[in-house]
C-alpha cells in the first residue's frame, strides 16, 4: 500500500499501533493472570507480601529520598560502559578524533562525579 | 569537523563546568560574587564576538557550517548569539542580587544559568532536527530546574511541576513530528530538507509532522493553543529564572521557529500563511485579555509575554524578510525592556511573600530611578513612542500591512494586533498607577541598589532609548541577519 494513496489512514494506523503498543502487554499481563492464578480468596493470598514480613502501617509516610543521588551517580558509570565498551573493542581502528571526543565525554561525566563527592553526597548521613 | 566554529559555545561550556568546580573550593562567603565574575566573563565574550578572531565573525553573507552540516554559523545566528550573551549577563546580575532568597546552591544556579545559555547558543545555530532538538532539550531541562531552585516555596515547586509535565508532553509531540518528518523525507538537514520539501507539500504524513514540530516550537514561545504553562510558570518561578525564560527561552524558540520555517520548509510555510495569521491573532487577543484582571506582578508580565509571542508571530506570518527583521528588532527591544521590568520586581519585592501590584506603592519616593525604570519599561511594552517597544511594533505591522494585498486575512489582523495594543495600555498604565499615585503607602524606607546592578539599570534604559530612538544600527543588523532566510 502506497502511503501517499491513504496518508489519514496511515497517520491513524500510526496512532492506533501506539496505542496498541501500551495497551497489548497490560492485556496480556491480566489474561495471564486470570488464567493462571484462579481465585482463592483467603487472609494469606489477599497479604501485601505471601512471604516475606507483614508490612506495617501506611505506605505514605516520609522516608529519605536521598536513593535518588546513588541512582543518578550509578546512571553515570551505567552511560559510560555503554559507550566503553566498543570504544574499546574497536581502539586499534580508531583515530585520534574519536579518542579525544571520547575522552571529552568521560570528562565531563567525571566532572560531574567529582562534583557530587566533593560536594559530600556519598557520604551517607 | 572545525571545532574552531563552535569555540565560543565550547568556552561557554567550560566556564559553566568551572563555576560548578569553584564553587567547591570557595569560601561560602565568596560564593555570591562568583556570579560577577560569570557575568564579567560572558561580558568579554560578548565583546569578543565584534573582533576579527571569533567564531562570530563573518563578512557579510558568508554562511559557514561544521559538524556534517548540522551547526551553521551565519548572519542570524550570530545575531542571536550576542542577545544571548546580553541577556545572561544581565540575567547573571540579577541571580546576584537574589543570591540571599536562594537557600542552598548558588553557585549551582549561576552554572545552570550558563549552561541554559549554552543550549541557546548551540539553538541560534542548529541546522538539523538533531541539534534542534538537543539544544532544545538542554534549554528546557535546564529550566526545569531554575524554576523550582527554591525547592522550599510551594508555588515554585507548583511552577516546576507544571512546566515539566507540559514540556515533557511538548517535548514528545516534537519527537514524534521529527520521526513524521525523517520518516516521510529520509532528511534530518534543513538545508537537504528545503531541496526535497516542496515534494512533499501534499504529503499529509509530512504535513502531520511539520505540525507536530510546530506544536513543541509553539510551546517554547508560549503561542496559543500551548500557552497554558506561562503564567503559573512565571508567577512561580525566581524571578531571575522567569526573566531568562521570557528572554532566552522565547528567542530561542524564535530563531529555531525561523529558521525552520524560512530554511526548512519553505513551501509548506506559504501555505500554512492562514494558520499563522489565525495563531498570532488569538495569542494577541487571549494574553492581553487575561492580563487585565491580574493582581501579580510577575502573573500580568506572564500574559503580557504571551501577547508578545503573538506580536512576534505578526512578523512570522508575513512571510517576508521585513518581517523577519522587525521579529529580531522586536525581540532586541524586548530583551532591555523585559529584562528592566524584572530587575525592578526582584529589588522592589524582596521583603514581600507575593509580588502583588500594591507592592509598588510610594515607588517613586522609594526609590526614583526603579520607578523610572518600571514606568519606561511599561511603556516600551505599550508600544508609545520613544521607546524600543514602539518601533518594533511599528516594524511588524508595517511589514504585514504591505502583504495586506496579496491576502485580506492581513488587514484583520492587523486589527487585531491594534485592539491589543490598546487593551494593553489599560493593565500596563495600572502599574504605573500603583508606582506614583497610590494613597495607601505602608513600606516608605528607600531602597539601595548596588553598582553592578545600577549598572544593569542603566544599560536597559539605554537600551530602550537607544532602540526607540536610532533603530538604524540594530535594523542593519537584523536586515542583514535574515538574508538567509526565505
Amino acid at each position: 500500500m502506497n502511503t501517499s494513496d491513504h496518508p489519514y489512514l496511515f497517520i491513524l494506523l500510526l496512532g492506533l499501533s501506539a496505542v496498541a503498543f501500551a495497551l497489548i502487554p497490560l492485556g496480556l499481563a491480566w489474561l495471564w493472570a486470570k488464567k493462571y492464578s484462579p481465585k482463592k480468596e483467603n487472609a494469606i493470598k489477599n497479604a501485601t507480601y505471601e512471604c516475606g514480613l507483614e508490612s506495617k502501617g501506611d505506605a505514605w509516610i516520609q522516608f529519605k529520598s536521598e536513593y535518588y543521588l546513588y541512582a543518578i551517580i550509578f546512571l553515570i558509570f551505567d552511560v559510560e560502559t555503554i559507550f566503553l565498551l566498543p570504544f574499546a573493542v574497536s581502539f586499534t581502528g580508531l583515530g585520534v578524533g574519536a579518542f579525544i571526543s571520547l575522552m571529552v565525554f568521560l570528562f565531563l561525566l567525571v566532572s560531574g562525579l567529582a562534583w557530587a563527592w566533593l560536594k559530600g553526597v556519598l557520604t551517607w548521613k | 569537523m572545525n571545532l574552531s566554529l563552535m569555540s565560543l559555545e565550547i568556552v561557554v561550556v567550560l566556564l559553566g563546568i568551572t563555576v560548578l568546580m569553584a564553587d567547591l573550593w570557595l569560601p561560602a562567603e565568596r560564593k555570591r560574587m562568583l556570579g560577577y565574575a560569570a557575568a564579567a566573563a560572558l561580558g568579554l565574550l560578548f565583546l569578543n564576538t565584534f573582533t576579527s578572531h571569533c567564531s562570530c565573525s563573518l563578512t557579510d553573507g558568508q554562511t559557514a557550517s561544521t559538524a556534517g552540516g548540522m551547526f551553521i554559523q551565519d548572519g542570524l545566528s550570530v545575531f542571536f548569539k550576542r542577545f544571548f550573551l546580553i541577556a545572561a549577563v544581565l540575567v547573571l546580575i540579577l541571580a546576584v542580587e537574589f543570591s540571599d532568597r536562594i537557600a542552598v546552591g548558588v553557585s549551582e544556579y549561576y552554572s545552570l544559568i550558563i549552561f541554559a545559555l549554552a543550549g541557546m547558543l548551540f539553538a541560534a545555530s542548529a541546522n538539523d532536527f538533531v541539534m534542534l532538538f538537543v539544544s532544545i532539550e538542554l534549554i528546557t531541562i535546564t529550566f526545569y530546574v531554575l524554576t523550582s531552585f527554591t525547592r522550599g516555596k510551594v508555588v515554585a515547586l507548583e511552577a516546576g511541576v507544571k512546566y515539566l509535565i507540559l514540556g515533557a508532553l511538548a517535548s514528545a509531540f516534537m519527537v514524534y513530528g521529527i520521526a513524521l518528518v525523517w520518516g516521510t523525507t529520509g532528511k534530518f538537514n534543513f538545508s537537504e530538507l528545503s531541496m526535497v520539501s516542496a515534494k512533499f507539500a501534499e504529503n499529509k504524513l509530512f504535513l502531520f509532522g511539520v505540525l507536530f514540530i510546530l506544536v513543541g516550537l509553539g510551546f517554547k514561545i508560549a503561542a496559543f493553543p500551548f500557552q497554558m504553562w506561562t503564567p503559573d510558570v512565571y508567577q512561580g518561578a525566581p524571578t531571575p529564572t522567569t526573566a531568562f525564560l521570557a528572554v532566552g527561552s522565547k528567542a530561542a524558540g524564535f530563531v529555531l521557529l525561523l529558521r525552520f520555517l524560512f530554511t526548512a520548509i519553505p513551501e509548506v510555510t506559504a501555505h500554512w500563511k492562514n494558520l499563522l495569521i489565525v495563531i498570532s491573532g488569538i495569542t494577541i487577543l487571549y494574553g492581553n485579555l487575561c492580563a487585565i484582571p491580574q493582581r501579580n506582578l510577575k502573573r500580568l508580565l506572564g500574559y503580557s509575554s504571551i501577547a508578545h509571542a503573538g506580536y512576534l508571530l505578526l512578523g512570522v506570518a508575513a512571510l517576508t524578510n521585513a518581517g523577519q527583521s522587525a521579529v529580531l528588532y522586536y525581540l532586541s527591544g524586548y530583551l532591555f525592556t523585559t529584562l528592566a521590568a524584572f530587575t525592578v520586581i526582584a529589588l522592589v519585592m524582596r521583603h514581600l511573600d507575593t509580588e502583588d501590584i500594591s507592592g509598588l506603592a510610594g515607588l517613586s519616593q522609594r526609590s526614583p530611578l526603579l520607578a523610572a525604570t518600571l514606568t519606561l519599561a511599561m511603556i516600551s511594552l505599550a508600544g508609545i513612542p520613544p521607546l524600543a517597544g514602539f518601533f518594533g511594533k511599528f516594524l511588524l505591522l508595517k511589514a504585514v500591512i504591505e502583504q495586506g494585498a496579496t491576502n485580506h486575512g492581513y488587514y484583520c489582523l492587523v486589527f487585531t494586533a491594534l485592539v491589543g495594543v490598546v487593551i494593553s495600555l489599560y493593565y500596563y498604565f495600572g502599574v504605573v498607577r500603583a508606582i506614583y499615585w497610590s494613597k495607601d503607602v505602608p513600606d516608605r524606607s528607600p531602597i539601595c541598589i548596588s553598582r553592578p546592578m545600577r549598572l544593569a539599570v542603566w544599560v536597559c534604559i539605554a537600551g530602550m532609548f537607544w532602540l526607540g530612538l536610532f533603530p538604524n544600527a540594530v535594523l542593519k543588523l537584523a536586515d542583514s541577519a535574515v538574508s538567509v532566510l526565505k
